[in-house]
């Protein structure tokens, strides 16, 4: 073996002896998880591009995770928790005993009353499993007894900010890796070519200013930078920096790669450092990720009848259901962590005509998604996540007129899971008569985040990172439990 | 090779359990070798927390751990390692009940470990003090190679490579050292003339080489570097950091950490005045400024937001930096519960958080930057508030002079325009009757027919007159005069805002005697105005649109002058005796624009026209029409009044001056930039232990001190912020000397002494040479805390000079570079990546400080996921800001420069003191594709055409030596060469491209240059921005 095979293999045992030490030690010399390239030996294919050699815990029910993010808080009061006794109450003020204490919002802090609003939209029972579902998703309504909702979700957030952080790392400020993040960290990508966690992201016509979102919200906080999520861009390159400059067409590109890889060998075999083994491989990556990215991307091989069963705005980039079609695509080449955000929830006021829009985005595409991943044999191993950051009051905002609004609640909410080992058609948890309390099956972030980690086969409890002296979990130090409930 | 693969899984072992080095025949140490495996394993139960002593027991202590338990077991018996309790546990098998840790802990105790601790109660089970809570001592020196030291950092890091039987490898070449130096120092490249110097010199290399350091050191590049360094624990950023993320201004706290550096003031004082310069006695603007580094935290402005809880976050915030980057402590982790690992209690906690609670703070941010904050004035902006403070003075002369001679010119206004005026036949009758406010204010009209608006300030009012006819009249239109006064917002007509009024609708109506309760509207056919604001027309006044209205101007002083409205009615209406006219004027457009002094009158001249809006109101006519000599004081005082307001009248002429001239200045100051500084309130808040750390459940009460286990407040320092600080740089302290040491070693080396640079808690790695760091902690001290000093210190030793190039076998021994073999090699940090590229190309713009810069970011950037906030639209600058070193970028929390991110630089959220280190494909395309580098590629290329001689061969060498300070090899020319002749040929074939190609960044293309060519050559240069080599420190 010459001077130089040495150094290749040597890389090859570095790179073992990191994922081995689970922990920042192998830092730079590892071949890395979430963009990994295939070692100089090539005998990655029988495992998986980083990731932890002790994952999965157990039997995983789920490879992947597509995470529908519904960003500004849907209501569900309108959607999901049906509550004919509303009627009743309708226009009165909500009894203290109900509010019990419940801190509100500079928004709504100077309201006299709290004026209770019924949905003006109708439910009725759908599918086999007759749960009670909203005129507003018919698509969806179709598919109840693929799902299982909650009813019972709550969180400690009542401003988006910290709700939404909340939910996407575990804490309410940031500075934590994000639930991809992790599971790029932990389960590293089945996919050689594209990054092992994706953020894709739509703006809602339900309110089009609605509530931002950070880059850091798919951050990979204190873990190394290359799990951070890759936000795909809805205009210009997918992702950043993927196209090479005008000019320079793809044989000047592989002519010039190789010059370079030839030039970091010759350094290689003098200075004998192997992070220059792993760049090399890094740019190899880059060359495959230029063709690999847009054909993700290219949407026109798909039949008519997929298209079609999107809906019409599938073919329009930057929409929830150009979105929901690149998702399956995604998930189809094995990427770990897949995840939409919708913009456009928060509905302060005129939340019918807002609802209605944002439900127009994402209905069909939803249900289309469900539908498609299931026609490709994908739905069994896909864990599937609807939902917002926290709920919404059950009293308006202001007046209750017929364009009212509601304001923020963090103690219940509702969403929904499909696919990935999830019990379908049940329905979860119980609110009170007033849509404020939870009264039965609590589900707080920490058991969903739980939930998720047990279906892709990790416990929560043992899967850590050691960060300030302590071994740092997504679930943090309070208690969480696994909602078996829900579990097929 | 076989050999490597068998010896790595026994070396693995101890590289994975932090750093040790207990080999067989070595004594174990407490705190290198079985603290480490207490902290992770055991003490979770068997620690300090009191809420979790299981068995009574506590291993942190010898006492608990030597003594009988409640089982009459003894955990340790010293010596006796079969004897001990915790010994016979830990060997049991995993599924045993008792086996410890126990299963439900998911933690393991290896073999390795297992073996340590049964030595070390087979030598004694000593016990000792957390290595890092016990003061630094400097440690006897061993003697020196003979063949390699120049100074005690060798002798030390010599001493622990023979116990390995390692040897040092051999010094770099100078054109290695010169590179590594200019890049650890002023985080730039040579320049080929500095490297040529060096190489040049004939003198040893050791004095050489110290020039090099010597002149790098006075660089004002080397403040920058420093700098950069700082700002990651500092959190510092241009933007909020949370919802929408507005701007702010923090740069001249930035510049004055520039200047710290650059100035090399001493780290002690640098300590005291970032964390308490404020409260120096006599505290300078400077001092003032430096505490801007407890005011970087982000702060929250999002609808709807809890003031308090988000005060009580940034207060924690500054206790995580302040004590992690003087510390390395992670006291932020007592804030819900005592530390788990290190003793700090969650009283202690909030015990130290009560010196940073008391900033006079609401807990909601601003956009912009939020109080308390300080201005920042230049030499420049003095210099011009003086000139602007001189006009006011002779402007307000001018207004005394002018009231001076403001009663002949009132007389002499009578005699003149007055008479011309009053040719006019037009007749206004001022309108009286009762007066109403819907929002409360109170209106009473004074003696010459004005109204004057008192008491409360609604924001929306709607003013009625109601007048009751005493004799038959015919009314064709009403007159609104609309009064600026001095007692009125900014001098204007307004009650309250900036004086500017907006009257949406004026509407009026009648009754007759004969009907009083039917209400007749009376129709406005047309509105003139003397004045109208632009887009504020009088004629939206009657356009049914209360949204829409009739504006003045009101906040400019120049447009202060009495202003006439005529509404004239579409029909003449006729009044009997006991009929009622009511006028109505509805000001519910625009809050807080309500007039506070007007007039209404009335006339029956059939015809009206625009001219009627000079006359004048009845009580003057009377005056005018008096002769002068025979007017009453009274009258006279109504001409001089009236006379007054009017814009030609030199007093109002004056006045217009002065208040633009205020005015000026008032604008000037707002743009003088501000930071946010820190400031006590008169009295310390009430501080509380809050419960699992929340805003809303305080608990005991606590006032300010410093936790137990570490020493306490110096002598005669004052128990505040400032005590705090001389705390920390007191000499008694155990950690502030140790960690500033080995974050310099970690900026120099790639790694730590003590690996976990941020962290020297219990949980921490064991340095990996505890000697050195403590030597180089008392040299801090003893060299007066001179940074300079220290890092020439280290630059000089041997152990940073050694060349970087590993063996297999060294690699495999010691791949972190822990035992330091050999020389430092690791990627340059996100920041260099580019100003190297820059400097490489000669792009790079060399201006230190001021406001960030817009480099090249994608397109649309900022907005693709928020429409919120101040900073949106991003665009990029044109020119030099284009250029500036990284360190300048604008830096939004939430949308961070993606270039910089993707080559590990953190977000700036909280305080970073350790970044990764990874290499990734995104940062391949980032250096390939990114316009940054493809124009650096094109301004090389023209570099390499016009100064790096007339041969392809001589060009490559050129920019080759730019990139990484080093002749190529002829392998490496030849690899260049035939690259560049194959392009010359694409590109000769392919004009088009060439062209395109030239086309990216703001920078045209050198226009002598042969396109072609330079096309060519850009591919070349890009070729050598993307080595490993250029973007590596080695």
């Amino acid at each position: 073996m010459n001077h130089q095979n040495q150094l290749l293999h040597l890389q090859d045992v570095i790179n073992r002896r990191s994922f081995l030490s689970n922990g920042a030690g192998g830092l730079g010399l590892a071949a890395l998880a979430g963009l990994s390239s295939s070692d100089a030996k090539g005998d990655q294919a029988t495992r998986n591009a980083g990731g932890l050699s002790d994952l999965p815990h157990m039997a995983a029910k789920a490879k992947r995770v597509i995470y529908l993010f519904q960003s500004g808080a849907p209501s569900q009061m309108e959607l999901f928790d049906y509550k004919p006794t509303l009627e009743k109450y309708r226009g009165e003020n909500l009894p203290d005993s109900i509010r019990n204490g419940q801190r509100l919002t500079g928004m709504s802090s100077g309201q006299a009353t709290f004026p209770v609003a019924p949905s003006i939209f109708k439910f009725s029972k759908k599918g086999k499993c007759g749960a009670d579902w909203s005129e507003l998703m018919p698509f969806t309504g179709e598919l109840v007894d693929e799902l299982a909702i909650v009813r019972s979700m709550n969180t400690e957030a009542i401003n988006h900010d910290p709700a939404i952080t909340f939910f996407q790392t575990g804490n309410q400020l940031p500075g934590r890796p994000s639930i991809g993040s992790w599971l790029a960290y932990g389960l590293g990508s089945e996919n050689q070519d594209l990054p092992a966690y994706v953020v894709l992201t739509s703006k809602g016509t339900g309110r089009t200013d609605d509530q931002p979102l950070y880059d850091r919200l798919w951050g990979s906080g204190f873990l190394p930078t290359q799990y951070q999520g890759v936000k795909f861009r809805n205009a210009g390159d997918p992702v950043l920096y993927l196209s090479n400059p005008p000019g320079v067409d793809r044989d000047l590109r592989r002519a010039m790669l190789d010059e370079v890889r030839d030039l970091n060998e010759q350094k290689l075999s003098h200075s004998g450092d192997p992070e220059i083994t792993t760049r090399i491989a890094q740019y190899e990556m880059a060359f495959r990720m230029q063709t690999s990215v847009p054909e993700l991307a290219n949407v026109k091989s798909e039949p008519q009848h997929i298209l079609d069963l999107y809906g019409p705005e599938v073919n329009m980039p930057g929409k929830y259901a150009a979105n929901c079609l690149l998702a399956r695509r995604l998930a189809e080449r094995g990427v770990r962590f897949i995840q939409l955000f919708h913009m456009g929830w928060d509905h302060h006021g005129n939340l019918p005509n807002a609802l209605r829009g944002q439900c127009k985005d994402t209905d069909q595409p939803t249900a289309a998604l469900i539908q498609d991943l299931k026609q490709h044999g994908l739905l069994d191993d896909t864990l599937i996540i609807w939902g917002g950051e926290f709920g919404r009051t059950v009293y308006t905002q202001g007046a209750l007129t017929e364009s009212y609004g509601r304001d923020h609640h963090p103690r219940c909410f509702s969403l929904f899971l499909a696919g990935g080992g999830i019990k379908p058609g049940v329905t979860h948890g119980e609110t009170d008569d007033y849509c404020y309390n939870i009264v039965k099956d609590s589900v707080h972030v920490r058991d969903l985040h739980a939930t998720i980690l047990h279906q892709l086969g990790i416990d929560h409890e043992r899967f850590t990172y050691p960060f300030n002296g302590l071994d740092a979990k997504l679930t943090g130090v309070e208690p969480a439990r696994v909602v078996t409930e829900i579990l097929a | 090779m076989l050999q490597h693969f068998q010896f790595f899984p026994i070396l693995c072992l101890y590289w994975a359990s932090g750093f040790q080095f207990a080999f067989a025949d070595e004594k174990i140490d407490f705190n290198r070798d079985v603290r480490p495996i207490l902290s992770d394993k055991c003490l979770t139960c068997h620690g300090a927390d009191p809420k979790h002593v299981e068995a009574g027991l506590r291993l942190d202590l010898s006492e608990s751990a030597f003594a009988k338990l409640e089982s009459s077991k003894q955990a340790i018996v010293p010596n006796h390692p079969d004897d001990s309790e915790l010994i016979r546990r830990i060997r049991l098998p995993a599924n045993d009940e008792l086996r410890m840790p126990p299963v439900r802990s998911h933690k393991n105790l290896s073999s390795a470990e297992i073996e340590i601790l049964e030595r070390w109660i087979a030598q004694g089970a000593e016990y000792k003090k957390h290595w890092a809570f016990v003061p630094p001592v400097r440690p006897s020196v061993p003697p020196a190679s003979q063949q390699w030291s120049v100074n005690d950092i060798d002798a030390l890091v010599f001493a622990k490579l023979k116990s390995q039987s390692l040897s040092p490898s051999p010094e770099a070449t100078r054109e290695t050292l010169i590179r590594r130096a200019s890049l650890d120092l002023t985080g730039l490249p040579p320049s080929v003339v500095e490297v040529e110097a060096f190489v040049k010199d004939s003198r040893p290399t050791s004095i050489a080489y110290e020039k090099v350091i010597d002149r790098l050191l006075t660089s004002p590049r080397y403040a920058e570097r420093m700098t950069m360094w700082w700002l990651d624990g500092a959190r510092y950023a241009d933007s909020n950091g949370f919802q929408s993320d507005d701007q702010r201004f923090m740069h001249g706290w930035r510049d004055w950490v520039l200047n710290a550096f650059d100035k090399n003031m001493p780290f002690d004082q640098f300590t005291v005045e970032q964390l308490a310069g404020d409260l120096l006695p006599e505290a300078t603007l400077e001092q003032k400024i430096a505490t801007g580094f407890n005011r970087n935290n982000r702060q929250n402005s999002e609808g709807g937001l809890i003031a308090e809880e988000w005060r009580i976050e940034g207060v924690i915030d500054r206790v995580e930096a302040t004590s992690a980057v003087w510390m390395a402590l992670t006291m932020g982790c007592a804030r819900c519960h005592d530390h788990k690992y290190d003793p700090i209690s969650q009283k202690e906690m909030y015990q130290f958080f009560s010196y940073f609670n008391n900033v006079p703070e609401s807990g909601v941010a601003s956009a912009g930057n939020t109080a308390p904050l300080i201005q920042t004035p230049g030499p420049m902006d003095v210099a011009k508030l003086k000139e602007l403070d001189a006009a006011i003075t002779s402007a307000q002369q001018s207004v005394q002079d002018a009231e001076g001679v403001l009663i002949p010119a009132a007389a002499e206004w009578a005699t003149n325009i007055g008479p011309k005026l009053l040719q006019s036949t037009n007749r206004w009758r001022v309108l009286d009757g009762e007066l109403a406010s819907n929002g409360g204010s109170k209106l009473k009209m004074q003696a010459d027919g004005t109204i004057q608006v008192s008491g409360k300030t609604p924001a929306l009012d709607v003013y009625s007159l109601s007048h009751k006819a005493t004799q038959p009249k015919k009314v064709t239109a009403i007159q609104l005069e609309a009064i600026p006064h001095a007692s009125l917002a900014a001098n204007g007509f307004g009650r309250k805002g900036n004086g500017n009024i907006v009257l949406g609708e004026v509407e009026a109506e009648m009754t007759t005697a004969s009907a009083p309760d039917t209400v007749v509207p009376v129709k406005i056919a047309k509105a003139f105005a003397d004045y109208s604001q632009a887009n504020w027309n009088i004629s939206a006044s009657i356009d049914g649109n209360p949204a829409t209205g009739w504006a003045l101007d009101g906040l400019d002083p120049s447009k202060q002058v009495t202003r006439h409205a005529v509404f004239v009615f579409s029909e003449p209406i006729a009044l009997d005796t006991g009929s009622r006219l009511t006028i109505r004027l509805k000001q519910e457009s625009l809050s807080n624009h309500n007039l506070g002094l007007f007039r209404l009158s009335a006339t029956d001249e059939s015809e009206i026209s625009e001219a009627i809006l000079s006359p004048l109101p009845e009580p003057l006519v009377a005056a005018i029409l008096v002769p002068a000599e025979n007017r009453s004081e009274e009258q006279k005082k109504s001409i001089v009044d009236y006379y007054r307001t009017l814009s030609e009248s030199p007093v109002a002429r004056a006045t217009a001056t002065r208040e633009a001239a205020k005015k000026t200045k008032a604008d000037f100051e707002r743009s003088i930039p501000t930071v946010m500084v820190m400031q006590e309130t008169p009295q310390p808040r009430d501080c509380f232990v809050l419960v699992r750390g929340q805003y809303d459940k305080p608990g005991e009460k606590v006032t300010a001190s410093l936790p137990s286990a570490l020493p306490p407040l110096p002598n005669g320092a004052p128990n505040n912020r400032l005590g705090v600080a001389k705390w920390l740089v007191d000499p008694s302290h155990p950690l502030t000397a140790r960690v500033q040491v080995n974050r310099y070693w970690e900026l120099l080396f790639g790694t730590g002494i003590v690996k976990s640079s941020e962290n020297f808690g219990m949980q921490s790695q064991f340095p990996s040479h505890p000697e050195l760091l403590d030597w180089l902690a008392t040299e801090y001290i003893r060299l007066g805390w001179d940074t300079k000093a220290m890092l020439k210190t280290i630059l000089m030793s041997a152990t940073y000079r050694q060349s970087s190039n590993v063996t297999p076998e060294l690699m495999s021994r010691d791949p972190e570079n822990r035992l330091l073999a050999r020389g430092p090699r690791f990627r340059l940090q996100a920041e260099l990546v580019r100003d190297n590229a820059l400097a490489i190309s000669g792009l790079l713009v060399e201006k230190v400080g001021g406001p960030p810069v817009r480099p090249y970011q994608p397109e649309g950037i900022w907005d693709e996921i928020n429409v919120y906030g101040n900073l949106r639209n991003y665009k990029h600058d044109k020119d030099a800001g284009l250029y500036r070193r990284s360190m300048y970028t604008i830096w939004k929390r939430t949308s961070a420069p993606p270039n910089m991110l993707i080559f590990d630089m953190p977000g700036r959220e909280m305080c970073v003191v350790r970044r990764s280190r990874t290499n990734t494909p995104l940062q391949a395309l980032s250096l390939l594709n990114e316009v940054t580098y493809v124009e650096a590629s094109r301004a090389l290329a023209e570099r390499m055409l016009t100064e790096g001689g007339s041969t392809g061969q001589e060009r490559i060498r050129f920019a080759f030596q730019l990139a990484t300070a080093r002749k190529p090899t002829e392998r490496e020319l030849h690899t260049l060469l035939a690259g560049l002749e194959r392009r010359n040929k694409s590109f000769a074939a392919d004009p088009e491209s060439a062209k395109k190609l030239l086309s990216v960044g703001e920078k045209k293309p050198n226009g002598d240059l042969d396109p072609l060519e330079l096309a060519a050559y850009t591919i070349t240069a890009s070729v050598i921005l993307n080595l490993d080599e250029t973007v590596t420190k080695e």
